[in-house]
């Protein structure tokens, strides 16, 4: 996507209302569970969550591919829960790519203007147009299938923005990709999409690529959200023990809260957060975790084993019976033996408070 | 609202300004004023000032345009979409409503502005359900799971019902005295014959008691509990005397259950063995061999191998009397139909088993070998679970296939009557409607009951899906001997099939069979005479009835294979009775329904076309459901993405890629409307005859060269039908997919 002048005229972004969704399936599968999301104007919004956790049914509900059992849909204020498909100025890159192995690269992206019945100029306009947004000028006349992965999905991308959406709905577009290809190819969607200012909503499995691209960041697990926030609040402060497991990984070690200072078996230290003071969970990131250096205080853990991993190393201790990971960098212990005694200390971020149990 | 400069034009960003439904409902209310709302009798086309509506002038009717013009009104009104659709389905209902009431209260026959006036309220209706948000989808889904479902009704499920209602029914009061009289008639069935040597009550008892006794034992030896020996006595004994009575009963019931359990026996014993040769024989012709007979019954009338063994085996066969001169009679009764059913139904047979013979994937049978199981565990734990759904639909279909077939019956039936033919017989020979129904409803319990032990043996699965996807792994070679025996089957098969058809070839040039040899071309003058406007015309009808048969199988396929809608089990089970009804059935249910008051339509070529378009629409929805699961329904889902509606899907996406398909399914819809007899043959009419059952009409008569004249020109122009189209299918696909390398 090199042409970074060209910018579609005319796509007007929405914002999108969620209230109280819920989509069942048959009379036991609640595969959308009361969602509440406002989703602002121009913003690229991740929906993110294990598998069949209910992503791609909230995306195929704004579509309009699906009808809620419960709840409305507002696009700009306007109800649109009973409005079909297509009269909805949405539009949606799919997995597969879908395109139509009949036509060619041409065909795929005027489809949408031809179906519109616009003039042949216009179409022919508006093809270069998206094409050359997407970097593939010199390939109109190619068959889709001979193409590679990353063109294909490009054409994909080419052929939603050319009906100038006012919603732009992605369902796990990289994860046909090679690992290498998907981090451009993410960084090349997350360039276009701001540059368009166009709102899109974007499900993926991969919380480093959620983290990557977003704007925010909704955590889902078995059609109920989790939490709504910025990359940086969820890793920094995530709401459950879900997130926090899901996105990154974490340990968790009771201790004690008063309002201002947590004490982790004897061990304390000064802690801002809004949360109901007494017993709590401490969730601690393992690169969180360092050696206490004499004369500091600290807590006490039982080493375990370790894995020298070049930059860093990886611990794991016991700390009063809960297993703990720890990156640390340098080499540190390296003659520790297994059940030695190492005081260990938090760091300055990647600790938080979560409600006991 | 922002501004949206690039959304349709009849769009204000999100919504419709105006309702799509506001043109269907102009031309209801300029159907119902400029066309006659009832006619007189049966033409359609007749203008009768007397039965324009405003002429009539019933308060019910002033209703229907009512109905028309509110929705008119209602479609070009500023209101928000939805609510406006819940207006519309209101009005469009009051309308239609108002109408079938109107003629279920006066049984006028429906005219052309009815017709239009209904087809347009209904199309409000459906526009109005997909914008009110009651039907997800757009107008053209809404509209068709209406128009469908409204077929289904209409031409499936209200002719079968006027069927079993005319069986139970006597001059508009319920009366069972009509359907016992016919089930205890000796037509129908009687055991004790008092003019023959044997006793066939004693002889009956006999049976039951000892294959009661038999399979009691059976139970003893493989040590079951007390009641378990007991159910087995008292099933068995039920077994045996059924088996009993079917050998020495006499009447329509033994005569056409005996002819099904010597019948589809043997045609899934054969298929079987011919689907074991096709995917595994090592010869190569004997598997292209296959491929023709597995041609040949869809190309054939289903009793043109009846009509050849008269030639062959008849009292001046060419075998019999030629070769043995002898002079026998032996071909008509129940060997001669079950011969000529099993040669017309095995190829059938043998297409529903090449599928699941063709998914066996020997792999499974190694890897069980190598987990211990001997080859007879193999058969019983492997095998036998993959084959056994193959065989149970090719059972099912032989026995529907044998118990409504009616032309091999009528030709070598003899002195033995049979359901199928009695059905017809009571109606047309001894003019009595109400037995005619209960021989009906008979023939229909018994193959619904069929249809519904399968279910329940197979445990659901659906009748569309009973072919198997073809396995990569090499195929295991059969055992030398077992290959050596089923090739030997097949050659004398081929052999007599082969023998069968060229009799006709040499019939139709031959002066007088079994007597006059030499060649003439007299048979050929004769059939141009009398019947070449008759092939005409049934071309014409089976090339009519093929484009809405294959349309409508398509839009069904599409619909329930990508939709979920309320009615969609209906409409399932809708097109799985038509493909179930023995045709002679169905057949009597249109005379039952269509011969008074509104649905007025008998002694009509549309009827007729009626007729062979719900017959054959099974067939396209078979055809387009196997097509469309080769599709990714996200293709579809794309399209409706980039704002096409659903009709522009079916037409930009769905049809290019199955054109092959479609046309396949229009072919063979043709094909079989043309070789069809069963059910048209109660829906001819002078000017309205078809070619199948004038040959049958021919064959009856004695008139066998000229018959032979018929048949052959018939299977030839079938024959090069289906060469030339599929061919011109082939193309077309191929320019279709080029594009794609
Ligand atoms: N058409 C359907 N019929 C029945 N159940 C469905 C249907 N579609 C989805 N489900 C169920 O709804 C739940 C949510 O499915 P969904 O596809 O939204 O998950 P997802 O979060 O997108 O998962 P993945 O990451 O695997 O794509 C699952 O339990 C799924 O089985
Ligand atoms: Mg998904």
């Amino acid at each position: 996507m090199d042409n970074a002048t060209t910018v579609i005229k005319g796509i007007t972004p929405a914002t999108v209302d969620l209230r109280g969704l819920v989509k069942r399936f048959g009379k036991d599968v609640v595969a959308v569970d009361h969602v509440d999301l406002f989703i602002e104007r121009g913003e690229l919004l991740t929906l993110l969550g294990p598998s069949g956790c209910g992503k791609t049914t909230i995306l195929r509900l704004i579509a309009g591919l699906e009808r809620p059992t419960e709840g409305q849909i507002l696009i700009d204020d306007d109800d649109v829960s009973r409005l079909p498909a297509y009269l909805r100025d949405i539009t949606m890159v799919f997995q597969s790519y879908a395109l139509f192995p009949h036509m060619n690269v041409f065909e795929n992206v005027a489809y949408g203007v031809r179906v519109a019945n616009r003039p042949k100029e216009e179409i022919q306009e508006r093809v270069a147009e998206a094409l050359a947004m997407v970097g593939l000028q010199d390939f109109a006349q190619r068959a889709t299938n001979a193409l590679s992965g990353g063109q294909q999905q490009r054409v994909a991308l080419a052929r939603a923005l050319v009906i100038r959406p006012r919603v732009l709905l992605f369902d796990e577009p990289l994860s046909n990709l090679d690992a290498k290809l998907r981090k451009r190819v993410r960084e090349d969607i997350r360039e276009l999409q701001q540059r368009l200012g166009i709102t899109s909503v974007y499900v993926t499995h991969d919380q480093e690529e959620a983290l990557a691209i977003s704007d925010r960041v909704v955590v889902m697990h078995e059609g109920v959200i989790e939490q709504i926030g910025s990359p940086h609040d969820l890793y920094t402060r995530p709401a459950s023990r879900f997130v926090a497991d899901f996105i990154g990984s974490a340990n968790f070690i009771p201790g004690q809260f008063d309002g201002q200072v947590i004490d982790v078996l004897g061990y304390r230290r000064r802690h801002e957060q809004d949360i109901t003071p007494g017993a709590v969970t401490v969730m601690v990131r393992p690169e969180a975790l360092e050696f206490a250096r004499e004369g500091e205080s600290g807590f006490e853990a039982t080493y375990l084993s370790s894995a020298y991993l070049g930059p860093v190393t990886e611990f794991i201790f016991d700390v009063s019976g809960v297993e703990v990971f720890a990156t640390i960098s340098g080499s540190g212990i390296s003659n520790a033996e297994r059940g030695d005694t190492v005081l260990l200390r938090f760091k300055d971020v990647g600790v938080s408070l979560l409600p006991p149990g | 609202m922002s501004t949206n400069t690039t959304s349709h034009p009849s769009s204000t960003g999100m919504g419709l300004r105006y309702s799509g439904a506001w043109l269907p409902a102009a031309i209801a209310a300029a159907g119902f004023l400029a066309l006659p709302f009832g006619r007189p009798g049966r033409p359609f086309l007749t203008i009768d000032p007397d039965l324009y509506a405003w002429a009539i002038g019933h308060p019910l009717l002033w209703f229907v345009l009512v109905g028309a013009l509110a929705a008119l009104v209602i479609s070009l009104l500023k209101l928000p979409t939805a609510p406006r659709g819940d207006l519309l389905i209101g009005a469009g209902t009051v309308g239609l409503g108002a109408g079938v009431l109107w003629f279920l209260l006066t049984a006028t026959p429906f005219g052309m502005g009815a017709l239009v006036a209904f087809a347009g309220l209904a199309l409000v209706i459906g526009h109005a359900l997909s914008e009110s948000g009651r039907v997800q989808g757009d107008a053209f889904i809404a509209t068709s799971i209406l128009v469908v479902s409204l077929f289904v009704l209409l031409f499936i499920i209200y002719p079968l019902f006027m069927v079993m209602r005319s069986a139970v029914v006597v001059d508009g009061a319920f009366d069972l005295s009509q359907f016992r009289r016919t089930i205890t008639h000796p037509l129908f069935f009687f055991l004790e014959n008092p003019r023959s040597q044997i006793d066939e009550v004693g002889l009956t008892m006999r049976w039951g008691v000892v294959v009661g006794l038999v399979s009691a034992a059976w139970a003893l030896f493989r040590r079951r509990s007390l009641p378990l020996v007991l159910a087995r006595l008292v099933l068995g004994g039920i077994v045996g005397l059924v088996i009993g009575a079917m050998m020495y009963g006499r009447g329509a019931l033994p005569t056409s259950l005996l002819t099904v359990a010597i019948v589809a026996p043997a045609c899934t014993l054969l298929g079987l063995a011919f689907a074991l040769l096709g995917q595994r024989s090592s010869f190569r012709p004997v598997r292209r061999s296959l491929d023709v007979i597995s041609v040949l019954p869809i190309i054939t009338p289903p009793f043109i191998l009846a009509f050849a063994m008269i030639f062959l085996l008849g009292r001046r066969g060419i075998i019999t009397h030629g070769l043995f001169d002898l002079s026998v009679n032996w071909i008509y009764g129940i060997p001669g139909v079950a011969i000529a059913q099993i040669l017309a139904f095995t190829p059938i047979a043998y297409l529903l088993l090449r599928g699941s013979i063709a998914s066996l994937n020997p792999a499974l049978e190694e890897a069980a070998q190598t987990l211990g199981a001997g080859p007879w565990t193999t058969l019983k734990t492997i095998t036998w679970p993959l084959v056994r759904p193959g065989l149970a639909a090719a059972f099912l279909l032989s026995m529907i296939e044998s118990l409504a077939d009616f032309g091999n019956p009528i030709i070598l039936g003899g002195d033995r009557n049979f359901l199928a033919t009695e059905v017809y017989l009571s109606l047309t020979g001894r003019y009595n409607p109400n037995e005619a129904a209960s021989y009906g409803v008979v023939l229909l319990a018994l193959v619904l009951l069929a249809f519904f032990v399968q279910r329940w043996w197979l445990g659901g699965g659906s009748f569309v899906t009973v072919t198997g996807k073809p396995s990569s792994g090499a195929l295991a070679p059969i055992p030398r001997a077992v290959e050596v025996a089923l090739t030997a089957v097949l050659l004398v098969w081929t052999v007599f099939v082969a023998a069968l058809y060229a009799s006709i070839v040499v019939g139709s040039f031959a002066q007088l069979w079994g007597v006059n040899y030499t060649f003439t071309i007299r048979h050929y003058q004769d059939f141009m005479r009398a019947g070449w406007p008759v092939f005409l015309y049934t071309a014409r009808v089976a090339a009519i009835s093929a484009v809405p048969a294959m349309l409508l199988g398509f839009l069904v396929a599409y619909l329930v294979s990508r939709h979920r809608f309320w009615g969609r089990r209906f409409v399932e089970f809708g097109s799985l009775l038509s493909f179930a009804t023995p045709g002679t059935v169905m057949g009597v249910a249109y005379i039952f329904a269509f011969n008074t008051g509104p649905w007025l339509l008998t002694a009509s070529a549309t009827i007729i076309i009626l007729a062979l378009v719900f017959r054959n629409m099974p067939v396209a929805i078979r055809a387009a459901v196997a097509g469309l699961a080769q599709i990714d329904p996200s293709l579809e889902e794309a399209s409706t993405m980039l704002r096409a509606r659903s009709f522009t899907t079916l037409r930009r996406v769905l049809f290019p890629l199955l054109v092959n398909t479609l046309v396949t399914g229009l072919i063979f819809a043709f094909v079989s409307a043309m070789t069809a007899v069963s059910q048209v043959i109660f829906l001819v009419s002078p000017g309205n005859q078809l070619a199948t059952v004038l040959l049958l009409g021919w064959v009856e008569q004695g008139q066998l060269g000229r018959a032979a004249a018929m048949g052959t020109i018939l299977i030839v122009s079938m024959l090069l039908t289906i060469l030339v189209v599929l061919a011109l299918a082939q193309r077309i696909s191929a320019r279709v997919v080029r594009v794609e390398s």
